[in-house]
Order: structure tokens, then C-alpha cells, then sequence
């Protein structure tokens, strides 16, 4: 059986990935399963969806805990632990992440010994325009993977999945869907099926066990004030925005007031974004009278705060060192 | 009634009540409007909040109230803050809670509440005069369960209930009437991306007694299908075009706090949408545009 999980944001397309994938399996004459995650799903929340394919009929159910083939369509996730993008990887698994980065780079950075390959990312983090095309082009490249998906099964199965959006989302899909089949060439089928599952081997998840009180007092209550601030959205954001201080007019702070998630707060009359919490929708930089806040891909802000930060250490050594 | 202390953009706070790090969409247009008003209204307040997106706030164990919050069923969060404002009542009569620390009882609902499943509770809570305030945050469908089309959706946006060339058939309800048309304390419509009026009004709101009723449109990237950047100037237009008059009900007075003395066509607001794309490609629909644009001009014609 072929286990599939595919993990993005909210609003890339991911459950359209596992049902385009999902689709192309079935007319490949496999039964199939495939579903998102169910959840208070939000946009730019990570997410995901997850395929299972086999030639006999499906008994398993629920997440995949054992996948053969993981699919990141955003790499921002790698480092979010709450996304659980590396859950149950072993070496047989193959992890296809989208990222402008080397697969060197990420199998060095996440300690992974099976094979890690890259589909290389375009410019979509800084066009959100087109984030929703990024699940159809991660379909692509797995159906190749798998070996077991013609190209034009592939296409067919773009054709239905999408048909409700329009025949230019149906083109665009397919094209970029295609081009990544066709990226992976030289791998295809290096997915190997993972063995079935005997229900004695199945290890139940880790739960904590809640007895029986009375609902007033095993009811959820939460005995905290704004503690929301635990919540790190600011690891949603694929776009940072960025304020120019010699450009802000320190005005009536529109910034801080328009900003739907309270993340901008205003000190000595100068606002300063909380990083940790703002999700990057960028309405402060649409509003800024005097355009003082500009926006900067997330990946990129994130590459120079490393290179920063590793600059930084190597100083550090050298001045031990003398 | 206290003196306003709002009267200037620079009154407004710079610091921030609601708490950071809720699940609410990037770029939410409803989130926007209630940290705005829960910075006017402050944390001596108790939310009861029916099923909707914004329930998801205080998701077990986290909160971004200062405050209690209280989940209801979607029809009946004002008969949850019925039973809130006695219980608050009860604890003073018994001298067990000081005047001091009342609550001002606050319900929260979405459109689909507000407009159709909650509306009969709403109306009985009216009757019975009940103190409270409720906030409607109106993203014109059902958005938490991906957006189906509600008695608040627009005329010819596409729903996930209302797809097809033409969108939804019917027309957006007039909420604001069939409240006022119940004689409370009073009633007023907001948007976030009109921050000094929407203070304004909550302040006003904060300092009457009875039913103090208010609607938020709140502009809605996920639902409305447009880029999370765009939900202030969709909200500016929404007010820009007319589509959504600033108004309140008050003294048994509908005043409108805002007219647009020049009204923008409403195809700029609607152009930035996804919800109305079929209005503009593969041609143009200027039949359809033209119906929507009657229906403001009619409304602006009789206001002035
Ligand atoms: C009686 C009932 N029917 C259906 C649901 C499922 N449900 C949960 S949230 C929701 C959408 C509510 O829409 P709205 O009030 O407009 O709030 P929004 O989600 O748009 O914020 C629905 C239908 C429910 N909770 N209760
Ligand atoms: S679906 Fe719309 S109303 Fe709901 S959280 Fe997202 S942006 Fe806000
Ligand atoms: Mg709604």
C-alpha cells in the first residue's frame, strides 16, 4: 500500500493535492483514500492532506503514521514541530520538499538518512497570486514518484479535480502539475509501497486518559487570561512585512489599529511588529501613509537571519580561539 | 452618559487588548473590528459566543480574552447571555459580587447566527429589554464550515451554495432594520477599516443600558476569495461605494454617521473580489453590475 501525506498552508492547495493524486491512483486502478486533515483549518495555518493507494481493498483509517512519501509544498514548515511534517519517517521513506534551498541543506539541517529530494521553488512566496497552484505542482511531482501514474492520467485527473474553477485555473494547474511530472524524470519510481499493517502491530497514538468526572469538573476550562500570545502564528507568515523607520511618520499609529491580529503595538510613538504572532497578511503595508512598510519572502528574511546568526558564531569562536 | 473620550484618530488605543496568536485567517476582517472594540470595551466583560469562526478564539487551552468567554449553540447565544446577565444580577442582589465588579455581557455571533438561526432569539431578548451587547461580525455567508451562502450574502456572489454565472439569487437582508424595527437602546453599523467611527460608536454603545445591537462587516480573505492584503481597502470601498452605509439607530433617530457625498462605483469594490469574478470574465456582466449599482442608488436616494 502507498501511504501519502502532503503538508502546506492553508490556502496552497493541499487538499486539492491529495485529490488529484488521489484521483490519478483510482483511474490508475488502485482503490484509494484521500482526505485533509479535519480542523479549524485557517489560511496560512499548517495543514494537511493524505492519500492511501492500494491494489486490495483499504481497512486502515486516520492519519498516516508511516508514510513512504512525504510532500512539504512549503518549507517554512520543516521547522514548525506542530505541523509534524517529519512524523514517522524511517529510511525508506522519500521526503519531496519545495524550497529554494539544496536537498543537502535540508538533510544536514533535519538529520535525515532516507532519500530527501527538492522541487525547486519559484518565485510563489512572493506572489500569493499564485500559493493555490503550488498543491497541483507538488501532485505532479509525487505522481512521478510513484511510478505507477502516466502522464496523461496525471492531466485527466487535473481535468475533473479542478474543472469547477475554470478552464485558466485548469491550464495554469496542469501545465506547472506536468512540468514538475516531468522535473522528476530521473527518480520516478523510487516510492517503494510500505508492507501492510498487521491490526496487532498497531500501536495506538499517545493520548492522555481523562476520567469520568463530573462535567463541572472535567469540562474544559481555561483558567488563564490571554495566553493566546503561547500561539506562535508568526509561523504562518510566508511574507514579512518590514518597516522602514526613516520612512515612518510615527502618524496616529494606522498600522497598530488596522492590524487585524493586535501584532503591532506602539512604543514612544514608533510601532514595532511582533514577529511571533504576526501571520504576514501585509494589510499594514497597504495602509502605511507614507509607504514606510515593505515586504520581504519569509524565506529570505529567514536566510539572512541565519547566515547573520551563523556569521555571528563563527566571530564568536574565533575570538576564543585567539 | 459620560463624556466621549474619542473624538480624534490620535484617541485611539496604541496598545492592544485582544491577545496575539488566535487561529482566526490572516488577514481576518472581522478580527480586525473586535480588537478595536474590545479595546473601547475593555475586560470587565463576559463574551458569549455562538458557533462560528470566531469560536475558535478560546479553542481549550487558549484564550485571547482578558475575560470569561462562553460557547452557545448557534441560535441561542442571546438566551445564553440572558442566563449570564441573571446570574450576574442574582450574585449583586445577595451581596456576594460589589456593583464594581459587574460585566458588561457581550454576545458574539457571525452572519448565519445573527441574520437566520439566531434572529428569533434574538428578537425575544430585545422584547425582554435585556442589557447586553451583541456584535455581529458579518462575512455574508457561513464561513467557519467553508463559506455557504446565508440571508446575509450579497446579491450575485459566489458561495459555495451559489455557484453558476449568476451567484446567489436572493438579496442581502436588512438586519439593521429588523433590529431597530425592536425600538432598542440602540443599534449601529462598523468596519474595522473605519476605526474612529466604529470607537465611536462602541463607546456610546459601552455607556447606554438595554439591547445595544451592532453589525461588523467583516471583509473576509478566505470567503470572499481576495488577498488578506486587500481587507482594508475592500472595506474602504465597501463605505466609498455606498454598499455599506455607516449608520446608527438611536432616541428612536436613524442617523447615518458617514455619507459619501460622492459615491464610488460599486464595480471597484466588487472588481477586487473572487466571490464576484464572473461579474468581469470571461465578459463583462454590465446588466448584473448595473442591478447591484440601482439597489445602492436607490438606498442613497432615499437617505438624502
Ligand atoms: C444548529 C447548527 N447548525 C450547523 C452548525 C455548524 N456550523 C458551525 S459554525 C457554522 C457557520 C456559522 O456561520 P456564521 O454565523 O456566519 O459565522 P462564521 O462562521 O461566518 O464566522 C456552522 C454552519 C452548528 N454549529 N449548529
Ligand atoms: S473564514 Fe473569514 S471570517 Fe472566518 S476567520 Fe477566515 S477571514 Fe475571518
Ligand atoms: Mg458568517
Amino acid at each position: 500500500m502507498y501511504r501519502i501525506r502532503i503538508h502546506g498552508r492553508g490556502g496552497q492547495g493541499i487538499k486539492m493535492a491529495s485529490r488529484v493524486l488521489g484521483s490519478a491512483l483510482f483511474h490508475a486502478g488502485f482503490n484509494v483514500q484521500d482526505a485533509p486533515k479535519y480542523g479549524a483549518e485557517r489560511r496560512g495555518a499548517p495543514i494537511f492532506s493524505y492519500v492511501r493507494a492500494a491494489r486490495a481493498p483499504i481497512n486502515e483509517r486516520g492519519t498516516i503514521y508511516n508514510p513512504d512519501l512525504v510532500v512539504v509544498a512549503d518549507d517554512t514548515l520543516l521547522a514548525v514541530p506542530a505541523a509534524g511534517t517529519l512524523l514517522g519517517l524511517d529510511a525508506h521513506t522519500v521526503v519531496l520538499v519545495n524550497s529554494h534551498q539544496s536537498a543537502d541543506t535540508w538533510r544536514q539541517r533535519l538529520n535525515i538518512d532516507g532519500s530527501l529530494l527538492i522541487l525547486p521553488a519559484g518565485t510563489e512566496t512572493e506572489d500569493r497570486a499564485a500559493l493555490p497552484h503550488i498543491g497541483a505542482t507538488c501532485a505532479g511531482a509525487a505522481a512521478c514518484l510513484l511510478g505507477v501514474i502516466d502522464r496523461d492520467v496525471l492531466a485527466k485527473a487535473i481535468d475533473e479535480e479542478l474543472a469547477e474553477l475554470g478552464p485558466d485555473t485548469v491550464t495554469k494547474n496542469r501545465t506547472n502539475a506536468l512540468a514538475a511530472f516531468d522535473a522528476m524524470a530521473d527518480q520516478r519510481g523510487c516510492v517503494e509501497e510500505g508492507a501492510a499493517i498487521a491490526a496487532t502491530d498497531y500501536v495506538p497514538p499517545e493520548w492522555v486518559e481523562m476520567p469520568l468526572d463530573a462535567a463541572r469538573v472535567s469540562a474544559p476550562i481555561i483558567r488563564a487570561s490571554g495566553n493566546s500570545v503561547e500561539v506562535r502564528t508568526g509561523l504562518w507568515r510566508t511574507i514579512r512585512p518590514v518597516i522602514d523607520y526613516d520612512h515612518c511618520k510615527h502618524c496616529w499609529w494606522v498600522c497598530s489599529t488596522l492590524c487585524p491580529d493586535s501584532a503591532i503595538t506602539v512604543t514612544d510613538n514608533t510601532p514595532i511588529i511582533d514577529y511571533d504572532h504576526c501571520k504576514g497578511c501585509m494589510v499594514c503595508a497597504g495602509v502605511c501613509p507614507p509607504h514606510a512598510i515593505a515586504g520581504e519572502p519569509e524565506y529570505l528574511a529567514q536566510q539572512r537571519e541565519t547566515s547573520l546568526t551563523e556569521r555571528e558564531g563563527t566571530d564568536a569562536t574565533d575570538t576564543a580561539d585567539r | 452618559m459620560s463624556e466621549q473620550r474619542i473624538n480624534r484618530m490620535k484617541d485611539l488605543p496604541s496598545t492592544h487588548l485582544l491577545g496575539t496568536g488566535t487561529p482566526m485567517c490572516s488577514g481576518c476582517g472581522g478580527l480586525e473590528a473586535l480588537h478595536q472594540i474590545y479595546d473601547v470595551l475593555g475586560e470587565k466583560t463576559v463574551f458569549v459566543n455562538a458557533a462560528g469562526c470566531m469560536t475558535l478564539l478560546s479553542v481549550y487551552p487558549f484564550t485571547p480574552f482578558r475575560g470569561s468567554w462562553l460557547y452557545t449553540a448557534m441560535a441561542s447565544a442571546p438566551a445564553g447571555a440572558q442566563g449570564v446577565r441573571d446570574a450576574l444580577d442574582i450574585l449583586q442582589q445577595r451581596g456576594d459580587m460589589g456593583p464594581q465588579e459587574d460585566l458588561d455581557v457581550v454576545v458574539l455571533t457571525g452572519d448565519g447566527s445573527a441574520y437566520g438561526m439566531g434572529l428569533s432569539a434574538t428578537s425575544a431578548a430585545m422584547d425582554r429589554g435585556l442589557d447586553f451587547i451583541y456584535i455581529c461580525y458579518d462575512n455574508e455567508g457561513y464561513g467557519n464550515t467553508g463559506q455557504q451562502s446565508s440571508s446575509a450574502t450579497p446579491h450575485a456572489a459566489i458561495t459555495s451554495t451559489s455557484g453558476g454565472s449568476r451567484g446567489y439569487p436572493g438579496y442581502k437582508k436588512d438586519l439593521f432594520s429588523i433590529w431597530a424595527a425592536h425600538r432598542p437602546a440602540y443599534v449601529a453599523t462598523v468596519i474595522g477599516s473605519e476605526p474612529l467611527d466604529l470607537a465611536r460608536k462602541i463607546e456610546k454603545a459601552r455607556e447606554l443600558k438595554g439591547s445595544r445591537m451592532i453589525i461588523a462587516l467583516a471583509p473576509c480573505p478566505t470567503g470572499w476569495a481576495y488577498d488578506p492584503k486587500d481587507s482594508v481597502e475592500i472595506g474602504r470601498l465597501a463605505v466609498k461605494t455606498g454598499v455599506w452605509p455607516l449608520k446608527e439607530y438611536i432616541d428612536g433617530q436613524l442617523v447615518h454617521t458617514r455619507i459619501p457625498r460622492e459615491r464610488a462605483p460599486v464595480e471597484e469594490y466588487l472588481r477586487l473580489q473572487g466571490r464576484f469574478a464572473h461579474l468581469f470574465t470571461p465578459a463583462t456582466n454590465t446588466a448584473m453590475i448595473a442591478e447591484i449599482q440601482a439597489r445602492v442608488d436607490r438606498y442613497w436616494d432615499e437617505v438624502v
